[in-house]
């Protein structure tokens, strides 16, 4: 990943810095989540798990009871201490919060791997889970799995290296935790802006009124221009057509006939002025290292003769809510389905569909996790029987070749950063690791 | 500088260890990238005939990797000859059997992977394979920074020392909480611009009791001592080494007490933070500033001691005099003495500012009067400069590199040899 050019010298404690985002500060996979909250694990940069909330893991009965330790001293904001209760309580209500767009569009809870978390010790914390599953301690750094509690007067305590201090004029301000069990941050403190138009965010960091703002990756190539300093992540949103497997899809042949019917050149080319990744793959290339196995062509001429003579019966198709980019790519898409012979119908974004254009989040970094990830997101049933490549290249090819999930572009996310900011990295799930980062005092 | 995590250490066994150690002193040897090529051709040749089974084949080899382009002749001549021990001949372009390779790269190294086509149907076979690239001195006007990779830690290194013992040397490496103890098993001649590979083995570990938050920047120093092996000073706490290097005791206590930054002068430091405080014993009678790193520099009318101001210049204290240091604007945090034979005899190997992209460089300074005069050109660092202190004799300065592509932790000493 990109690094923030600048001199490199130990960082200076002490600073607001300040951010501006399109979202919700609190939205799931949020940044404030990151920054406030814990994981059991965190990834590291080859994605990887590693100790974080809890010091040390090992497996049992062939990967399907995990036994956690937890780290030592470890003090919520409010000063209580963290225990295994608090740690069950937390992992056990994550099954119940929906994630990611289905956070948006009320839909139920993604299922977590396991079926029981228990506490078997003051600092002991025991999961099991019904199949063996050997990337667990990766798959628990997901945001969805952070530990947190409620205080008496219902506030949500973390034990992260920022506790939350307030909320007013539109920004959600972050306190450093002094105490925090990872070192106390470099800077005092963060003020999130929240529900900033991406011409807005860049105007205030033109003028200083913002140290980082988002870049959407149709927008990189602009804001080169414009010699913003860039961070850039590994391509980590996948954007992807899902097909309900029912009515006019209920034929496998005429979802491969979608499948081979969408242009995803146009896609990159036109409408995400070619940023990202051509993919068919449910990884991206950088981690599977096989994506080119999976066909990114066009046939046009084989999608036409799968959907036949078929009567063309009005299909629906409707995007995410995040903005005109998706709207666009899904008229786009609509075009190149109706080449084929498909009758599509757009609706509004949000609306669930026989065609859904999807966004889907990367939050792991290692190609097992991920991949289990990915399955589980896009409601994918196939079970991966090994760790090598091989076995992931054939369970994605098990699981596309169902045609209800036609992976598009993998879009990286992006960010730029004011001068004043030292030693800002993004983290392998994209965000800015402001904990880490520091603001330049004169020199 | 970077920031660094400091996690406690998962435990790495000894086998592990030497493999890391070992892997480390391949990548330093002429033609071993070559020999790295051997066992994944091997390996993908088995997979291949396994799939194609004897006979003649259609091979085609495409690089999707950061491999050169110049290697890519070697692999398909390697996968040949092995496909040829198999019985699969390559070459005969009529063959109803195409074997497409692709040496491709995912987060974990290099995937070599081959489609082997029959008819309408494709299968599969994949291995994984290593990369690494080595980059070891730079040359300057003057002298020549070296540098030698004792060992590589997967954990967060805060100093390191070379201590002797009669017939034999010792490696100790400072972590937040443990102290790794090596002694020199063998040593390898020189090549490719390294002087000496001396190959590490881990003797003893020695656990620190730090039941404390390491700070986000975490330092330590690691000090040789007279009347016992050495000193250790961590933020609010000291350590003694006790016993003789071959069977070392560690006790530790809570201490606030100033660290040893020169021959003559002990700095406080800030537990709450990476710096010293400005306060010296015995000091210098004024008021100074906040600063990163110290270095005393001899001369004729008695010693300079150069300060890395936090936030400002580098400060130089002559004759109780407190000056600036000119030509120091791109210079990092860290900065370390070492003596040689070249030019005053004194250099100051400083961690340099540059884009973190293209990592840090260390560089070799000599200071004239209030000037800092570049002496050796920069040594490329493929990562970050996480700490840099002087070593116990003097003539070198070690270097603890955060590696920018595993996140590992190298042991540096830097050297000046005299052009």
């Amino acid at each position: 990943m990109a690094l923030a050019a600048s001199a490199r010298t130990r960082p200076h404690y002490g600073g607001t810095l300040r951010i501006e985002i399109q979202g919700d500060a609190w939205a799931p996979d949020s940044l404030a989540r990151r920054l406030v909250l814990n994981t059991l694990t965190d990834l590291s940069d080859s994605g990887t798990a590693q100790p974080a909330l809890a010091i040390a893991w090992s497996a049992q009965n062939n990967d399907q009871r995990w036994d956690f330790q937890l780290r030592p001293q470890v003090r919520f904001h409010d000063g209580t201490p963290l225990t295994a209760e608090d740690v069950v309580v937390s992992l056990t209500s994550a099954c119940a919060v929906p994630m990611g767009s289905a956070a948006a569009s009320g839909a139920p809870a993604v299922a977590c791997p396991w079926n029981a978390v228990y506490v078997a010790g003051p600092s002991e914390v025991v999961i099991t889970t019904p199949a063996p599953q050997p990337d667990l301690p990766e798959l628990l750094a997901q945001t969805r799995f952070s530990v947190s509690k409620q205080d008496d007067t219902g506030q949500l305590e973390g034990t992260g290296p920022f506790r939350v201090a307030g909320f007013s004029g539109g920004a959600l301000t972050l306190a450093a935790n002094d105490d925090c069990w990872q070192g106390r941050p470099f800077l005092d403190s963060v003020e999130i802006f929240t529900h900033r138009a991406i011409r807005d965010q860049w105007l205030d960091l033109s003028v200083g009124r913002a140290d980082v703002v988002q870049i959407p990756p149709e927008m990189l190539g602009q804001a080169q221009q414009q010699h913003l300093d860039i961070l850039v992540s590994q391509p980590l949103d996948l954007l992807a057509l899902t097909l309900d497997a029912q009515g006019s899809f209920a034929d496998p042949a005429m979802r491969q006939a979608a499948a081979l019917a969408v242009d995803r050149a146009s896609l990159y080319n036109v409408i995400f002025q070619k940023q990202g990744e051509i993919t068919a793959s449910l990884l991206p290339e950088p981690l599977s290292g096989y994506s080119f196995l999976f066909s990114t062509d066009r046939d046009l001429m084989r999608a036409r003769t799968l959907r036949g003579g078929a009567p063309a019966r009005p299909i629906t198709m409707s995007a995410d809510p995040g903005g005109g980019t998706l709207q666009l790519a899904a008229e786009r898409l609509a075009l190149n389905l109706d080449e084929a012979g498909f009758a599509v119908q757009m609706a509004p974004p949000g609306t669930p569909s026989t065609l859904d254009l999807r966004i889907v989040h990367l939050d792991e970094a290692s190609p097992l996790a991920a991949l289990d990830e990915m399955l589980t997101r896009l409601g994918q049933t196939v079970t991966v029987n090994g760790t090598d490549p091989h076995a992931l290249w054939l369970a994605e090819r098990t699981a596309l070749q169902n045609y209800t999930v036609v992976p598009l572009l993998w879009l990286p996310r992006a960010w730029a950063v004011g001068e004043r900011v030292r030693d800002l990295r993004l983290s392998p799930h994209g965000e800015p690791q402001l904990a880490d980062a520091s603001l330049e005092a004169a020199r | 500088m970077e920031r660094a995590r400091y996690n406690p250490p998962q435990q790495m066994n000894f086998r592990a260890r030497l493999l890391v150690a070992a892997a480390a002193l391949a990548f330093l040897l002429p033609g071993a990238l070559a020999a790295n090529w051997e066992q994944p051709s091997a390996d993908l040749a088995r997979q291949i005939a396994a799939l194609a089974g004897p006979g003649p084949v259609q091979l085609t080899v495409e690089n999707r990797s950061s491999l050169s382009p110049n290697e890519i002749p070697l692999i398909r001549r390697m996968l040949e000859r092995d496909l040829r021990g198999y019985g699969v001949l390559v070459g005969d372009s009529g063959s109803a059997t195409t074997i497409r390779v692709t040496l491709s790269q995912n987060a974990q190294g290099g995937l070599w992977v081959a489609e082997v086509r029959e008819g309408t149907e494709t299968r599969v076979a994949m291995v994984p394979v290593r990369l690494d690239l080595p980059a070891d001195a730079a040359a300057g006007p003057n002298l020549t920074l070296q540098r030698t990779v004792l060992v590589t830690e997967p954990d967060p290194v805060l100093d390191a020392q070379v201590l002797s013992a009669p017939g034999q040397q010792f490696l100790l490496v400072l972590e937040p909480a443990r102290i790794l103890v090596y002694t020199q098993s063998t040593t390898l001649p020189a090549t490719a611009g390294v002087a000496v590979i001396a190959h590490w083995t881990e003797a003893q570990i020695l656990a620190i009791p730090y039941d404390r938050a390491f700070p986000r920047d975490m330092r330590g120093r690691m000090i040789a001592a007279q009347d016992h092996p050495f000193d250790v000073y961590l933020p609010g706490m000291e350590c003694r080494g006790t016993g003789n290097l071959l069977q070392l005791a560690l006790t530790c206590s809570d201490s606030d007490d100033p660290w040893p930054i020169t021959t003559t002068q002990k700095a406080f430091y800030n537990s709450a933070r990476d710096y010293f405080t400005g306060v010296l014993v015995p000091g210098f009678g004024m008021e100074l500033a906040p600063f990163y790193e110290a270095a005393e520099i001899p001369r004729a009318v008695g010693p300079a001691t150069l300060l890395n101001d936090v936030n400002g210049p580098p400060l130089l204290v002559v004759n109780n005099q407190l000056e600036p240091v000119n030509g120091a604007g791109d210079w990092g945090s860290d900065v370390a003495a070492l003596h040689s034979a070249c030019g005053t005899g004194t250099q100051l190997v400083v961690s340099a500012s540059g884009t973190a992209a293209a990592g840090d460089t260390l560089r070799a300074y000599e200071i004239a009067g209030r000037e800092a005069i570049p002496v050796s050109a920069p040594l490329q660092v493929q990562g970050t400069v996480m700490a840099l202190w002087p070593a116990h004799d003097g003539t070198e300065a070690m270097a603890i590199v955060r590696r920018q592509d595993s996140n590992a932790y190298e042991v540096w000493s830097v050297a000046a040899n005299c052009n």
